[in-house]
């Protein structure tokens, strides 16, 4: 146990010195947080640039759409009324979108006894955020408009229209479902990121050592069985580090009032004791399986491009549960998704991901772990095999038939 | 009690027979040279005295028991494919391998400054181990197969890529270390260096023992019987009746003289009354190198 608390001790040390370790722990989260907070800021300015002119006969059905569209954008629009139109109002309009003075007008033209036809007419075709805004509150305007015309009171109507607040928290979480399930979220990602990250830093650690035949002088001293224990926990620690400084940087960063004025009162992230630890059981449970498959791997092979043409043992299944994530997510309940948590190389996501959305009975959850505890320990069992005799063996590749051989060898 | 006493031990990978039925002994304080040309099975003999590898038949025991793992705290091995962590600091490297084989980070640090002084590379401590020279990171890891003081120490061909002063401090410190006690096990092909320093040998050739014992016993199995002679002049003693064979290079010839208790004495006669001149005339033991070549027949890759 000494020797694997060494070496273990040593891998983490090595890696948390470098400069990349550095570098990816400050890099990633600031691209991720800094692609998010891109596109919530451009999918604001997006709703709140449009210059709109209302071009109507009826001057109240005019006035009313106005109203509705600033009050949908919160001001955000700028809107103009003409009212009635003259001659040449239409043609000094298309002049304004061609100078790009105005992003678009609409044309209200009232039929005698129905709806009246509505004309939009926009500068630049690829602004969808303004064309839904548009429809949504002509579809308000109009219908107010006819409720009006049956008879019924504008107080009437306007209590009718009021928005529904719906409020969609879930018996057991918080109030602030949507900000627990963009944690899961994230924790999902990073779980996948760490992972596949790690376990292939496990392999390619190995062939390192391979390549600088460091291992033989450390088996002089040390069990193949030991170097990879202390390997695998000391690699894993440093994904565990890297993961705690992103998490702990994520909830003190969106909990300042910057972020959350940049971001707006829904945008901090928020997560409960157990999505914490579960993330933490999972995450540890899946690392050890899929860096025991890449101990494997590495062991097997003798140089990063062998080791590349055997990647995919590790990322189909990681990406077989991305493909599978919607699923999952849709209905969380469903006996496909039940099943899918269940396969151990998927369980440590997906059984994760399902825990976050919906309550999940604990025998399922007992289960999943159960099952992948016995995984893990096979394939430690067989990885451990691998290892032992494929780090002593140098040049070609080896083929099924001796990998089987290997696995004989005591 | 020796040191190390392997039994006919034998292993086979595949379809290849890499060791043959490998018997030997070493006892404290003395050297033992391994010899073979390469891929003959001394890297997986070494490999299987030390528990790297298990032998598929035969018994090794060390320090008189048969072998467990934790004697290899009392064993240092440097093996032929030397490694290094690259990309780690020098004496945290050195620290670390003690430990490893049961020295505290105290004593560690201070005895790999203890032996950095002696080797001379105090100033490369605080480096990357990157930044070294290869002689400096063979230095590194002679330190490294020391710093536990081992009572034995196994080298799998420790003088191959050394320069010749490097190569002399470290035959320096191996023979200190013999004079303290310690048993030495070293293998390699150059088999001037093994007659220098060894005290018995085993030469292996494709994982059989071809010949084997004390050096002092194995030479005289073998009769002074070659004359190497630096000549002028007249050539004719070349084909006196008692020499058997000879080879010439310009101005020396190398005789093997014919019969078991061979005489130099007439053929140098020969050549005086021939009027050669000579300047030099020694008769010498074969060479292992020779003794081998007659043992197994052709070539020794050296």
């Amino acid at each position: 146990m000494h020797n694997v608390w060494l070496i273990a001790r040593r891998e983490y040390l090595e890696r948390i010195r470098t400069k990349g370790f550095l570098i990816a722990t400050i890099l990633i989260p600031l691209l991720m947080g800094g692609g998010i907070a891109a596109s919530i800021l451009i999918a604001k300015h997006a709703k709140s640039s449009s210059r709109l002119v209302i071009v109507s006969q009826d001057m109240r059905l005019g006035e009313d759409l106005k109203e509705q569209l600033l009050r949908d954008t919160d001001n955000g629009m700028q809107v103009n009324l003409i009212s009635p139109p003259s001659a040449n109002t239409r043609p000094s309009l298309e002049r304004m979108i061609h100078k790009k003075d105005l992003d678009g007008y609409i044309t209200l033209t009232p039929v005698a006894g129905g709806r009246p036809q509505i004309a939009y007419r926009q500068g630049s075709s690829a602004d969808l955020a303004t064309r839904e805004t548009v429809r949504d509150s002509l579809g308000k305007v109009l219908e107010r408009e006819r409720l009006t015309r049956q008879g019924m009171s504008a107080a009437d109507v306007d209590s009718m229209m009021r928005p529904v607040e719906m409020s969609s928290s879930n018996a057991a979480a918080e109030d602030n479902t949507s900000a627990n399930f963009a944690g899961a979220y994230t924790l999902f990602f990073l779980m996948y990121l760490v992972i596949m990250l790690y376990g292939m830093n496990v392999a390619r650690s190995i062939i390192e050592e391979k390549t600088s035949r460091v291992f033989e002088v450390m088996l002089a001293t040390v069990k193949p069985a030991e170097m990879m224990a202390g390997k695998v926990i000391g690699v894993g620690s440093v994904g565990l580090t890297q993961v705690s400084i992103w998490m702990l940087a994520a909830v003190l960063l969106t909990a300042t009032p910057l972020m959350a004025h940049l971001l707006g009162a829904g945008a901090h992230i928020s997560l409960s004791a157990a999505q914490v630890v579960f993330f933490i059981v999972f995450f540890l449970l899946g690392y050890l399986l899929y860096s025991a498959m890449a101990a494997a791997l590495g062991a097997m092979t003798n140089s990063e491009q062998e080791l590349q043409q055997l990647n995919m043992f590790l990322v189909m299944p990681l990406a077989a549960c991305m493909i599978a994530l919607p699923l999952v997510l849709n209905s969380p309940g469903s006996l496909a998704a039940r099943i899918l948590s269940f396969i151990p190389f998927c369980a440590p996501l997906l059984m994760y991901m399902r825990i976050s959305v919906s309550p999940v009975p604990w025998y399922e959850i007992a289960g999943s772990i159960a099952l992948m505890i016995v995984t893990i320990y096979a394939v430690l069992w067989v990885s451990s095999r691998i290892y032992r005799v494929g780090i002593l063996m140098y040049g070609k590749k080896p083929n099924f038939g001796e990998i089987r051989r290997w696995l004989k060898y005591s | 009690m020796p040191t190390v006493e392997l039994e006919h031990i034998r292993k086979v990978y595949e379809a290849k027979v890499a060791v043959a039925g490998l018997s030997l002994v070493i006892e404290p304080g003395t050297m033992f040279g391994l010899l073979g040309p390469n891929g003959s099975g001394k890297t997986s003999s070494i490999r299987m005295m030390i528990g790297i590898t298990i032998p598929d038949s035969g018994t090794v025991k060390l320090f008189g028991k048969p072998f467990r793992r934790d004697m290899l705290q009392r064993v240092g091995y440097l093996p032929e494919e030397r490694g290094l962590y690259k990309k780690m600091n020098v004496l945290e490297q050195i620290v670390f391998m003690g430990q490893l084989r049961g020295l505290s980070a105290a004593e560690a640090s201070k005895r790999g400054k203890q032996w950095a002084e002696r080797l001379q590379i105090t100033e490369a401590l605080p480096k990357k181990t990157e930044e070294l020279s290869k002689g400096m990171q063979q230095k590194i890891q002679f330190i490294c197969t020391l710093l536990h003081d081992p009572e034995l120490i196994i080298m799998d061909e420790p003088f191959s890529g050394l320069d010749p002063v490097n190569g002399a401090l470290l035959q320096d410190t191996l023979l200190e270390l013999r004079a303290a006690g310690k048993s030495i096990l070293f293998s390699t092909h150059r088999m001037d260096q093994v007659e220098r320093m060894c005290d018995s040998i085993a030469l292996i050739h494709r994982g059989e023992v071809v010949l084997q014992g004390s050096m002092r016993q194995i030479k005289s199995e073998y009769p002074r019987n070659r004359v190497e002679v630096a000549y002028e002049g007249d050539d004719r003693f070349l084909h006196h009746a008692s020499v058997e064979s000879h080879k010439q290079y310009g101005g020396v010839a190398n005789l093997k003289l014919s019969g078991a208790q061979p005489d130099a004495q007439p053929l140098l006669a020969e050549a005086v009354r021939n009027g050669t001149r000579i300047t030099r005339f020694e008769v010498k033991e074969p060479t292992l190198e020779e003794i081998f070549i007659e043992r197994v027949g052709g070539t020794v890759d050296a």
